[in-house]
């Protein structure tokens, strides 16, 4: 006779079936179980992810390798494939360039001498470092890249991660010797800005898509497609003056395409920028003439101060960026 | 070597599903899915030893290089794993259709299910597009995956008969 039913259900039943799918349940609960503590952001779960994370750096960084030349050939064949037309884009790009460098110059002048008239003070010179993209984040939850550069090298949680192109995000996580970056267009992304020549002041939210959304840019505000978006550094996170992308949309859906290709990235800088108003900058209030009103600030607070700012770490990365052409992210450290 | 196959060639597609290939922001749903495909395929292939447990495992992988919420792609492989494994040994190219529907209403459902779970976690409706994107793709690369996996296991594309009559290996 034949076996009724589809194969579906056909499949032969070993005699351990009650353990095994006891086992089998056990696994869904566990599951859920871990979906429950990531969200709660639970610091066990959060520790052990940086470990087994550090731990696989090293296979990632292995594996990256083929697909990064893999990429960069295809790049250079579609470039080799429009040749002409890139040299004579280029040319023109050069001749304008040109223009803007003598500009510049004049401005750079100009700026120098009105800022010895208001004996405004230098802004500190900003350290970075240079990594390189190991892994992507890939699913519906996250846009997130590992980067090789950790806490050895001076790497802390919040640092804007930038390219040659612009912002292209922060750093999250940082283990041992790699560190996670929330893209821009993450859905948790949150970066205050500054839109168009009014700096009229919104928030660049991600969307998980390509483009950012625009929120609380006041009604009234005038901002147009094709402004240029940059940091506030309202937040005291990131440093202001980093160029995120341009206003894309119409007036009521305004977005941002950021300047940094997001989906393949490849050599990133992480900026040692430290929230200002985290740094001690007064000494202690003590008995005995050093306290606050004394001039002479006390040793403690001189190394709360320095240690925000690693820069011995930072300049050993630093050999590491010589490596890699960046002058972007050079320019953007300056700015 | 036969008996870590399975477990092998999935490992290396979670490495894979982790590296920066450069794909656009809508493809960022296929290279996991095409894990979860291949512990499905892993289970209704006859001989795949591929245990329920060690697809978890191999899920768990994918969200901590993924940097996810722990447990989301473990669970996506083991529900890949239950259905693979009771839906039947492929047999020589009469069940394939069989499977791949089965695959289409599977991945209907995890996409489905996957969106929802992701809007639930951040408490707002994500975009769909991807992930149906990557659930339609992943219909399309179901025959290459499928016989790519006979392949490895066979050396050729699809079991032998007797080896399925037989019941082993």
């Amino acid at each position: 006779m034949r076996e009724r039913g589809s194969p579906l259900f056909r499949r032969h039943r070993p005699s351990w079936r009650a353990p095994v799918e006891l086992l089998s349940f056990g696994l869904y609960f566990l599951c859920a179980v871990l979906l429950v503590l990531s969200r709660i952001g639970h610091g066990a779960i959060a520790d052990a992810r940086d470990g087994l994370v550090d731990l696989t750096a090293p296979v990632l960084e292995a594996a990256s390798f083929p697909a990064i030349e893999a990429r960069r050939a295809y790049e250079r064949a579609q470039l080799y494939a429009a040749a002409f037309d890139e040299v004579d884009r280029l040319k023109k790009e050069n001749e304008a360039l040109r223009q803007w460098e003598w500009r510049t110059k004049l401005l750079e002048r100009k700026v120098a001498h009105l800022r010895s008239l208001l004996n405004a003070v230098d802004e500190p010179g900003l350290v970075f470092a240079t990594g390189r993209v190991i892994a992507d984040a890939r699913g519906p939850f996250v846009r997130s890249a590992l980067i090789n550069l950790g806490r050895k090298d001076g790497v802390h949680i919040g640092y804007a991660v930038i390219n040659g192109d612009g912002l292209v995000g922060r750093t999250v996580d940082a283990g041992e010797s790699v560190a996670r970056v929330l893209l821009l267009n993450d859905l948790n992304s949150r970066i205050p800005v500054l839109v168009g020549p009014a700096g009229v002041r919104a928030l660049a939210s991600g969307d998980n898509s390509a483009e950012l959304q625009l929120d609380f840019l006041p009604d009234d505000a005038t901002a147009y497609p094709g402004d240029e978006v940059y940091t506030s550094g309202s937040d005291g996170v990131l440093p202001r003056g980093l160029r995120v992308g341009v206003v894309t949309g119409t007036q009521g859906a305004f977005k941002v395409r950021p300047y940094a290709e997001l989906n393949s990235l490849d050599a990133v800088s992480v900026l040692f920028f430290d929230t200002p108003a985290l740094q001690r900058t007064d000494p202690e209030m003590a008995v005995g003439g050093t306290g606050a009103l004394s001039a002479a600030p006390t040793d403690k607070a001189v190394k709360t101060t320095t240690a925000s700012l690693p820069v011995e770490a930072a300049m050993g990365s630093v050999g590491v960026a010589a490596d890699i052409p960046n002058p972007g992210g050079q320019a953007q450290a300056e700015r | 070597m036969n008996k870590f196959l399975p477990a092998l060639s999935v490992l290396f597609a979670v490495v894979a599903t982790a590296v920066p290939w450069g794909l656009p922001a809508d493809a960022t749903f296929i290279l996991p899915l095409v894990v979860v495909m291949m512990v499905f395929c892993w289970r209704a292939i006859p001989g795949g030893a591929l245990p329920p447990a060690g697809a978890a495992g191999l899920g768990l992988l994918a969200d901590l290089m993924s940097g996810g919420p722990l447990g989301y792609w473990a669970l996506m492989c083991l529900i890949g794993a239950t259905v693979g494994g009771r839906a039947g040994s492929l047999r020589e190219g009469s069940d394939f259709a069989l499977q791949w529907l089965i695959w289409i209403a599977l991945v209907s459902v995890l996409a489905g299910f996957g969106w929802l779970l992701a809007s639930l976690y951040y408490f707002r409706w994500i975009d769909w597009w991807p992930i149906a994107f990557g659930a339609l793709t992943s219909i399309a690369l179901f025959p290459v995956v499928l016989y790519g996996l006979l392949w490895v296991r066979y050396g050729r594309f699809g079991p032998k008969r007797k080896v399925i009559f037989r019941g082993s290996a």
